[in-house]
């Protein structure tokens, strides 16, 4: 443990500009709260809470690489809590966003799976769920694809069999095309978020 | 009265249950609905990985923009997650002039715009507050005589806004059983996450959080759980196999959606209205016990 902390405005700097909400944590008053309502919390590194304040203390390589920041399960409990009304949840979704564009990925198979929904509602514009299943599953590759199958293979056939899949894939929207273009302009504009 | 009902992604595949016991329960109540013409997905809440907020914010845009340009209904996202993408991205709209620039400046590229006068609702709350108790009453002709049933409310059908409900105390989904003569059982565990949509990437972790909600459940005397989410659905009902192997439980309650009850309390077709065959743990034994059939 550090004793001697200074600290280094240019990180908190860096996702006040370029971090989605990341502005949002200037609110931050250190209560904690937003760590002890999250129902992921044992397995967190660093809590929200901790995260806010290593924003401030300018430990880029800490905050970017908590597993924390991808382990979201967007619930609402730290939001609906926090004191000071910060959107805690669209902070971390935000620090997720910049970690994964800078291709960090430390809970890869979240960071996957959450990639390949996105590129999915590009390509079609709705989501076909047996189809993000296996491109999630195969994302790293067929051997690890075919594990990740045989292990979720009974659990499909569950579901095939009591008609809660689709059995046809997914038709494009009609207006596919002019979605994909606005959607390329708000990644170009925005930041790594967007500012509010 | 007519609303939208934008059903989103999940209700045509694995709750399919959910929309096939919803249309009959609300056109029985006087309801009608249309759809959003050419909807798309409203990003669920794992898109961030690989979207910024701003593109999240334009999905939304375009499915209210699309609903405005028909018709000025309330929208009903029965799905949580379509339901709390919607009506933030609504709010935040609404609230924010130059955010409401920015989207429609990006919506022109299809010739839309959103001026934000939709309303978005969760199912729960226009069957509270459009329709109510009494009217519900009124429609039940098999109550469900006492069942005892645990109504999991979840995170994001009332969290952040709670617009119709306490986000700390829910008590909605609770007062709608009773309408159908149900016991709902308190268990604390109701508002606890499930896991939501990471579920399936993080897997080890959530089996933990849904084994503590079934035990609640259970543990408080639920012969039954209900639901009004088909992500907490899917986490609930499709993974007691596993937990009971990770942590030796003994755990197989039926999952059913709150609409499935309300359609069987309402002396509807268990198949073609419930749409109980859709469930992997059966719950035919347990509501016919109940109806006295």
């Amino acid at each position: 443990m550090e004793t001697n902390t200074s600290y280094d405005p240019s990180f908190a700097r860096e996702v006040f500009e370029n971090v989605d909400s990341g502005e949002e944590i200037k609110m931050c008053m250190q209560c904690g709260m937003c760590a002890a309502s999250c129902p992921l919390r044992e397995h967190m590194d660093y809590p929200p809470r901790q995260i806010f304040s290593m924003i401030r203390a300018g430990k880029r390589d800490m905050v970017l690489n908590a597993n924390s920041i991808m382990m979201c399960t967007s619930c609402y409990t730290c939001q609906v809590r926090c004191p000071r009304g910060i959107p805690v949840i669209d902070v971390m979704h935000g620090l997720a966003h910049y970690a994964i564009s800078k291709g960090i990925l430390t809970r890869k198979d979240t960071a996957v799976f959450g990639r390949e929904f996105w590129q999915q509602i590009y390509k079609t514009g709705r989501i076909d769920e047996k189809d993000l299943s296996r491109r999630y599953f195969f994302a790293d590759g067929i051997i690890t694809g075919i594990k990740k199958s045989l292990q979720m293979a009974r659990m499909g056939i569950i579901m095939l069999l009591h008609g809660r899949m689709k059995i046809l894939p997914e038709k494009k929207i009609k207006g596919i095309k002019s979605l994909r273009s606005m959607l390329d302009k708000a990644m170009q504009t925005g930041k790594g978020g967007s500012e509010v | 009265m007519k609303y939208f009902l934008y059903w989103g992604c999940s209700l045509e595949a694995s709750g399919v249950n959910y929309l096939r016991s919803l249309k009959p329960v609300c056109e029985a109540l006087g309801m009608e609905f249309e759809e959003i013409p050419d909807w798309n997905c409203c990003g669920a809440s794992v898109s961030y990985a690989g979207a910024n907020d701003l593109a999240i914010k334009v999905l939304n845009a375009r499915n209210l923009a699309l609903a405005e340009k028909k018709a000025n209904y309330d929208i009903i996202a029965p799905c949580s997650s379509c339901y709390i993408q919607m009506i933030k991205v609504n709010h935040e709209i609404q609230e924010n002039e130059s955010l409401r620039e920015r989207v429609n400046s990006i919506l022109a590229e299809d010739g839309l715009a959103y001026n934000g006068s939709i309303r978005v609702r969760h199912i729960q709350d226009v069957l509270f507050n459009d329709i109510g108790t009494e009217q519900i009453k009124r429609h039940v002709t098999k109550p469900l005589n006492g069942l005892k049933v645990a109504g999991y409310v979840g995170c994001q059908s009332v969290r952040p806004y709670g617009e119709y409900d306490s986000v700390h105390n829910p008590v909605v989904q609770d007062k709608l059983l009773e309408a159908l003569d149900a016991k709902p059982v308190p268990f604390p565990k109701k508002i606890q996450c499930c896991g939501s949509g990471i579920f399936l990437p993080e897997m080890d972790l959530c089996l933990g959080l849904v084994r503590d909600i079934l035990d609640d459940a259970v543990s408080h005397g639920a012969e039954i759980i209900s639901t009004v989410c088909p992500m907490c659905a899917m986490n609930l009902e499709m993974y007691q196999d596993r937990i009971n192997e990770k942590y030796g439980t003994d755990f197989d309650i039926p999952i059913v959606y709150l609409t499935q009850l309300m359609a069987v309390a309402f002396g509807m077709d268990l198949k073609r209205d419930a749409a109980l065959h859709h469930n992997v743990i059966p719950p035919e034994n347990i509501l016919k016990a109940a109806i006295g059939n």
